[in-house]
């Protein structure tokens, strides 16, 4: 069964899930609706998303049905995967990060360019995932 | 609590003088004229503020202004404040971040501060309840202390915070407003006017939700918006650069086109391996820990924060890194030593001061000392080189800038009073316009930001007519331009050393770039062709505000913020005379490339075109009745009348 997984790391702290959320119900932005919240501690160091939802959107944004608070996540910090996908997910992540800064902030299935590998002069096509 | 609605914006009034507030609503017309947030601040400030009043006195009237799409997720948090300059211009700027939201859950669009308290203190507002308080023990305080402190005062974690640091306390040039640790805003002078009236910070929180008049047609609007500004499908080749790496990805670009300004502007290339030390790839690659962003923002990485791993400065922590440090703590003052480079603008957050003013005053400090117009007995004994060599020395001077000790004293003027001081020919090293300190784009070869910056009413500040640098003309056709009733060539247009047409291009990128920041939006999103079509925009305010208008006069929303802002600087005196370039820049070649000075000759017809484009009269840069009455600001015009102001 597909779920919401949460790479906590990724979180930018931007709130856009759990503004989106609020409002799919009944159309007024307040986050004490969201089935998702962003929690915040002192310092800026942490943002954390906590999902109190099954994935079965009430709305989804778009029409593939996928959830709307992973729809409209900018850095890839949410996923709504199979688990084994989501391992999956999570280790591409980890290899891509030994391989170029930039995935500090963003996923690499949310990257549309390519990127240099290490030890190369040039940037390769981007390689279709195996997802 | 129930939910509110973005048709009638209400503001609160605070008089720190005697504590009273009041809250109330403004005149529903209010949302169609003026939007809201810049615009609805623009009208208050024309209105509250009358010529002649005392900026650090208790008659300036500081204005905090959300709009109807904060707390909505296109608002981004952002925020604009606007008083009147202790440097006699508009003072407006804007910030994001998440208190702009916060303030309106809590039931207040605008919040309006005027009165002096008699001693420091903060206001907490939740709910629309309003207190003043004591703020004794936070005055003095740096900007991420203050943060720390009142966090665990209030134990809240999201209480959302502005505050002011040290420096704003002790008057120094152009001390912005502090939030979030490392965000900042209104660096004309709020801070400065936020100190005069002894506030330190405000607090709030908020528990009510917003309603969007029309969610359906919300929806379909934010979609269109998003796929312009996604980095999958946004036809900007900016968009992924932009939103990950930011501007210090242009350092390597700009110190091979001769953009970069170098040793005070004096140059403008610098060694490439410098650059390259300081660009965006080595920031991100060696420093960054976390991506950070302001409310509901599209990208992913615009804000990061970042830590210094070993050295002497090992374990030096911040925030961001944008166009600001690179070039004012990099190529302005020869420095390449990013760790040093991060701590010195990291300290500047800390003790409240504008990265700006502190980069250009110090350039010009040491321009001056090379020349011999400063000797080691003015500067405290320090060594004010180009290249950066006694660098705990000029870490030390941000101190005394910041507490106005010793050296730092004349520093804390900002470089056009400094160099008034000092003479001696020492105003030719002085890059400002209207006593306000450059923000690091080059003039010489951009013609456009050379007026842009000339005739901003704040001074300089590229988010009046962001991006300074041309986006790819072929994203629209002419026959679209048309269709949008903007009449330029783009090709022409964004030719950067061109004359032609930069008035026009000038005119429409200062209203379209006012309607954003009056929804509000963040500037930074005007990628693709959400710089030039502004329907989706419109399409967006629709939806949340159920204001029927028309797309002209959504557009004219922007002009008449723009006239209003002109107005108050009219009022104030301010002509066409002090449109101009600083003077570097108009007597100055660049040594290289052929770009030549700005002279007269280029620069005043493109002045000449901006006002004529704009309706003003051009001899004076005074809107004429004409153009008043035309946009519902014959209030205006009458009032220059009474004041014996000459409107034609």
């Amino acid at each position: 069964m597909k779920r919401i997984y949460v790479i906590e790391d990724l979180c930018n702290g931007c709130r856009l899930c759990e503004t989106f959320c609020s409002s799919l119900v009944n159309g007024v932005f307040d986050v004490k609706q969201s089935r998702i919240n962003v929690i915040k501690v002192p310092g800026e160091e942490k943002d954390i998303p906590m999902v109190d939802c099954n994935g079965r959107c009430v709305r989804p944004l778009y029409d593939d049905g996928g959830p709307t608070c992973v729809a409209v996540c900018p850095t890839g910090a949410l996923i709504y995967e199979e688990r084994d996908d989501a391992v999956a997910r999570r280790l591409e992540l980890e290899a891509a990060r030994e391989e170029h800064g930039l995935f500090k902030v963003i996923a690499p299935w949310k990257w549309p360019l390519p990127w240099r590998r290490p030890g190369a002069d040039k940037v390769t096509p981007v390689m279709e995932t195996d997802l | 609590m129930t939910a509110r609605d973005n048709r009638v914006q209400t503001i609160l009034w605070a008089d720190l003088s005697n504590g009273s507030t009041r809250l109330e609503m403004l005149p529903e017309e209010w949302t169609r004229k003026y939007l809201g947030c810049r615009g609805i601040n623009a009208r208050l400030l024309f209105d509250e503020v009358k010529a002649g009043t005392d900026p650090l006195g208790p008659d300036n009237v500081l204005f905090f202004g959300t709009g109807p799409m904060d707390g909505l997720p296109v608002g981004m948090g952002r925020m604009s404040i606007a008083c009147k300059s202790p440097r006699g211009t508009v003072a407006e700027g804007s910030f994001g971040g998440f208190f702009g939201p916060e303030l309106r859950r809590a039931g207040i669009d605008y919040l309006a501060i005027r009165g002096q308290a008699d001693h420091p203190v903060y206001l907490y507002i939740e709910d629309g309840r309003i207190e003043v308080r004591d703020a004794s023990h936070l005055w003095g305080l740096k900007t991420n202390e203050t943060d720390a402190a009142l966090r665990k005062e209030l134990s809240d974690p999201d209480v959302q915070l502005r505050y002011i640091g040290p420096a704003a306390e002790n008057l120094v040039h152009a001390s912005p407003i502090f939030g979030n640790l490392n965000n900042s805003g209104g660096r004309a002078g709020c801070g400065e006017v936020m100190a005069s009236k002894r506030l330190k910070a405000i607090a709030v929180r908020g528990s009510r939700g917003i309603r969007v008049a029309d969610y359906d047609a919300f929806l379909e609007a934010y979609k269109v918006l998003r796929q312009r500004l996604d980095l999958a499908t946004s036809r900007d080749m900016w968009t992924p650069v932009w939103s990950t790496y930011g501007a210090p990805v242009l350092a390597r670009l700009f110190t091979d086109i001769g953009n970069l300004m170098t040793c005070n502007a004096r140059e403008m290339r610098w060694d490439f391996d410098k650059a390259t030390r300081i660009s965006a790839e080595n920031y991100l690659d060696n420093y960054v820990t976390k991506a950070k962003a302001c409310w509901c923002c599209p990208w992913p990485a615009c804000q990061k924060l970042h830590e210094i791993k070993s050295g002497k400065y090992q374990g030096f922590k911040g925030g961001n890194y944008w166009a600001a440090q690179p070039v004012t703590f990099g190529s302005l003052i020869d420095n390449d030593d990013l760790d040093w480079l991060l701590v010195i603008s990291g300290l500047c957050n800390q003790y409240g001061l504008d990265v700006f003013h502190v980069g250009y005053t110090l350039a010009w400090a040491m321009e001056c000392f090379e020349n011999g117009l400063l000797t080691m007995a003015d500067t405290d004994g320090l060594e004010l080189r180009f290249g950066c060599q006694d660098k705990d020395g000029l870490i030390d001077l941000v101190r005394k800038i910041a507490m106005r000790e010793g050296f730092g004293d004349l520093l804390a003027l900002g470089c056009a009073e400094a160099s008034k001081i000092v003479g001696r020919g020492s105003e030719r090293f002085c890059l400002c316009v209207k006593g306000q300190e450059l923000e690091g784009i080059a003039e010489r070869n951009l013609y456009m930001v050379a007026l842009g910056v000339a005739v901003s009413e704040v001074g300089p500040d590229h988010t009046r007519w962001y991006p300074p640098y041309p986006c790819n003309p072929s994203l629209i056709s002419k026959e679209e331009l048309a269709e949008l009733g903007i009449d330029l060539d783009l090709r022409l247009a964004f030719q950067g050393r061109n004359p032609e047409q930069k008035g026009k291009l000038l005119r429409w990128f200062t209203i379209s770039r006012a309607i954003v920041e009056s929804m509000p939006s963040c500037v930074f999103l005007v990628r693709d062709t959400l710089g030039l079509d502004m329907r989706p925009w419109w399409n967006l305010f629709k939806a949340a505000t159920g204001v029927e208008l028309d797309y002209p006069e959504f557009v004219m929303a922007g002009e008449r913020l723009l006239n209003l802002d002109r107005a108050f600087n009219v009022r104030e005196g301010y002509r066409r005379a002090d449109d101009h370039p600083p003077i570097r820049m108009a007597t100055e070649d660049v040594p290289y490339f052929g770009y030549r000075k700005l002279d007269a000759e280029d620069f005043e017809p493109m002045l000449d075109e901006y006002y004529e484009a704009n309706g003003w009269t051009v001899a004076t840069s005074i809107p004429t009745r004409k153009k008043l009455e035309e946009l519902g600001l014959g209030d205006v015009a009458d009032e220059f009348d009474a004041l014996g102001i000459e409107v034609e």
